[in-house]
């Protein structure tokens, strides 16, 4: 159990869909903070699918407002950062890319692109969090010897 | 808290360190909660700007430190930034996903402390109680300044605790010396700063370099009987505090002028004259002072010059690398003082020729500039004890080192002042505060005359290079290099050049000063 928890995790990072920031951020999941990293990633994840909306509906409208599309993403982005989202984080560069050349076409690609990545990714978190969670809390806190 | 229970108490420290932390990123503000926590700081979050502004306005006394992310939906980030400076003078520190310098320095301007990158490490965040010690260091300082006219002198001199250092054996120094006047606790007798023992300090300043200047070898080359380490140490700090405005005035001074003379294309001293003292009256000076006191000047300057503190370890201490001090706002003020008062001490022994050849920014008389009011009170006692009237034509124009020292002149103890004082203002037709300021800013204004206009790039320079030979002198040198060393100079060289080097000055603002033809 606790193997296939590695193993999914070890997927994620060779697979570019984490970074370093999440395992800082499991560094920081303790006996006080059992299921810290769980806690962040669904904050994330609520939080960014809000945000989603909001750029969609910007975005359906037409309008095309570079610059409140820009600091959507740029809300995104941080949040991304923080939890080490990677893939996502560089579609949301890419999507500013865009924004700032005013290109809306590159924008809706992109836009698409991140909310793949981010789906998969949410999916991913979701599996491994719940073995994880089968496979026992405390053995995560613990590094595997 | 007494000075023991600080010293105390920073033994404790960073634990229990009170944060607010403020972001409107769920997830980020979650993050940077467990990352204080363990750090083992106290922390408070909230996601809204306002809140956090309530709930530091509730309390002052409650937090210690404030994070704040800047891209906030209900407040701008920086705009909190400059009101918990102003209102609550706490260290804020900004948190922000972009890198972007032009953000950093929006931070620095508008008062941060520092300035972290998303997304934020624990190693980053163990560090940043720093910035509370240096800003309550800098606060116990400028509040002995400001209270060393009063009975015990040598005592509260010393509880003033020497913010701007940051070389820590300097501070443990410091802080023994400290200890060691608490224990004393006695009335000493007071120390009259001659001008020979005044050039015996910088001399000896001098001779050490302004990073060895510790009190205590500058005790040691001044070998004079009956003068303690901690008279030394005093005169030392207020020194350096009064180098530090004046750096700032200099900075500001040289935004100031870089400004006017792009807006009235001046050329030559008579363009100058029209700087004089204008906002004439106090009034004006009181709307550019209450300007400042948004900016509790020494404060932010303390803030300012903390956050540059811990990237430059410069003791010259105010390392601007360039960049202009913020808050601009502060600097406009007192680029007014300096254009307007230009030398006191000159114009005193010079029966102030509006324009002397060397003092381009000569100004009739100081009259009643009171800009910074509260910069006033504070280097009330330093500055008017310090730069009495008497500094000698010769010496500014001949030993550039000499010079500036000569201003800070006769004495530092704030109980000489009486009569300098009174006779200085009555020279300068200076209120005492304005007195009080115009000296502060001489030495930097001496420079000018030497040197001509100092852009914020020199001043830079010149505090980098402080730690040079000339020490405090404000790197003569480099101004020299970059800049006309005559005394006359080419001022339309120098105006060009300055506003060629002159950055945006975009936040000329309000202030209520004007320059009146």
């Amino acid at each position: 159990m606790q193997r296939q928890v590695a193993l999914i995790k070890q997927s994620l990072f060779d697979q570019g869909y984490l970074d370093e920031q999440f395992m800082e951020l499991e560094e920081l999941q303790d006996d006080a903070n059992p299921n810290f990293v769980e806690e962040v990633a669904t904050l994330y994840f609520k939080d960014s699918a809000r945000l989603i909306n909001n750029i969609e509906q910007a975005l359906e409208r037409g309008s095309f407002d570079f610059n409140r599309l820009d600091n959507y993403m740029h809300q995104f982005k941080g949040s991304s950062t923080s939890i080490g989202a990677s893939k996502v984080k560089t579609e949301c560069t890419m999507f500013r890319e865009y924004c700032r050349a005013g290109n809306a076409e590159g924008c809706l690609r992109t836009f698409k692109q991140l909310k793949k990545e981010h789906a998969t990714l949410r999916k991913k978190l979701e599996q491994y969090f719940q073995l994880a969670r089968q496979a026992g809390p405390k053995e995560i806190a613990r590094r595997p010897k | 808290m007494t000075m023991e229970q600080d010293i105390e108490a920073m033994d404790q420290f960073p634990l229990g360190m009170r944060v607010l932390a403020v972001d409107d990123d769920q997830t980020c503000l979650r993050i940077l909660e467990t990352l204080l926590h363990r750090c083992q700081y106290h922390v408070t979050t909230t996601d809204k700007a306002q809140t956090a502004l309530e709930l530091l306005r509730e309390n002052k006394n409650k937090f210690d430190l404030v994070i704040s992310d800047v891209d906030m939906p209900d407040m701008d980030g920086f705009k909190l930034v400059e009101l918990v400076g102003l209102e609550m003078d706490l260290p804020v520190i900004m948190l922000s996903a972009h890198s972007d310098p032009k953000n950093v320095m929006k931070g620095v301007k508008h008062g941060a402390c520092d300035y972290l990158v998303k997304p934020v490490r624990i190693e980053e965040l163990k560090n940043i109680w720093q910035h509370v010690v240096r800003k309550s260091k800098f606060k116990k300082m400028i509040k002995s300044i400001v209270t060393t006219n009063c009975v015990s002198e040598g005592n509260s001199d010393q509880n003033g605790v020497r913010a701007n250092r940051k070389r820590k054996d300097q501070l443990e120094e410091e802080d023994e010396e400290q200890e060691e006047q608490e224990r004393g606790n006695e009335k000493k007798p007071r120390v009259i700063w001659t001008r020979e023992l005044h050039n015996k300090f910088l001399a000896a300043v001098d001779h050490v370099g302004v990073k060895n200047a510790v009190p205590k070898k500058i005790l040691e080359l001044m070998n004079v009987d009956n003068l303690t380490r901690e008279n030394v140490g005093s005169h030392l700090q207020k020194f350096r505090l009064a180098l530090k405005k004046i750096n700032n005035e200099a900075n500001q001074q040289a935004n100031l002028d870089s400004q006017f003379t792009q807006m009235s294309s001046l050329k030559g001293l008579g363009s100058f004259h029209h700087y004089r003292p204008i906002p004439l009256g106090s009034s004006q000076f009181h709307g550019g002072a209450a300007t400042m006191r948004h900016y509790p000047s020494n404060r932010t300057l303390a803030g300012m010059f903390s956050s540059s503190l811990p990237r430059n370890h410069n003791d010259g201490g105010y390392m601007l690398q360039g960049m202009p001090l913020p808050p601009l706002e502060t600097l406009h003020i007192a680029n007014n003082n300096n254009n307007n008062k230009a030398f006191p001490s000159f114009t005193s022994q010079q029966s102030s020729p509006l324009v002397s050849p060397n003092n381009h920014f000569v100004p009739e008389g100081h009259q009643g500039f009171s800009p910074h009011l509260e910069i006033n009170k504070r280097l009330e006692d330093w500055s008017n004890a310090v730069l009495s009237n008497n500094i000698p034509q010769s010496n500014l124009h001949s030993k550039p080192d000499a010079l500036e020292w000569n201003l800070f002149g006769n004495s530092t103890s704030p109980n000489l002042d009486t009569t300098n004082q009174t006779s200085f203002c009555r020279d300068t037709d200076f209120g005492s505060p304005n007195a009080a300021q115009a000296d502060s800013f001489d030495p930097l204004q001496m420079k000018q005359q030497h040197e001509n206009i100092l852009s914020p790039m020199t001043v830079a320079q010149l505090l980098r290079s402080s730690s040079g030979n000339e020490g405090l002198f404000m790197g003569q040198q480099k101004l020299e290099n970059g800049f006309m060393a005559s005394d006359t100079g080419s001022l339309d060289d120098i105006v060009n050049s300055m506003m060629t080097q002159e950055q945006s000055q975009a936040e000329f603002s309000e202030g209520d000063w004007v320059w009146v033809a």
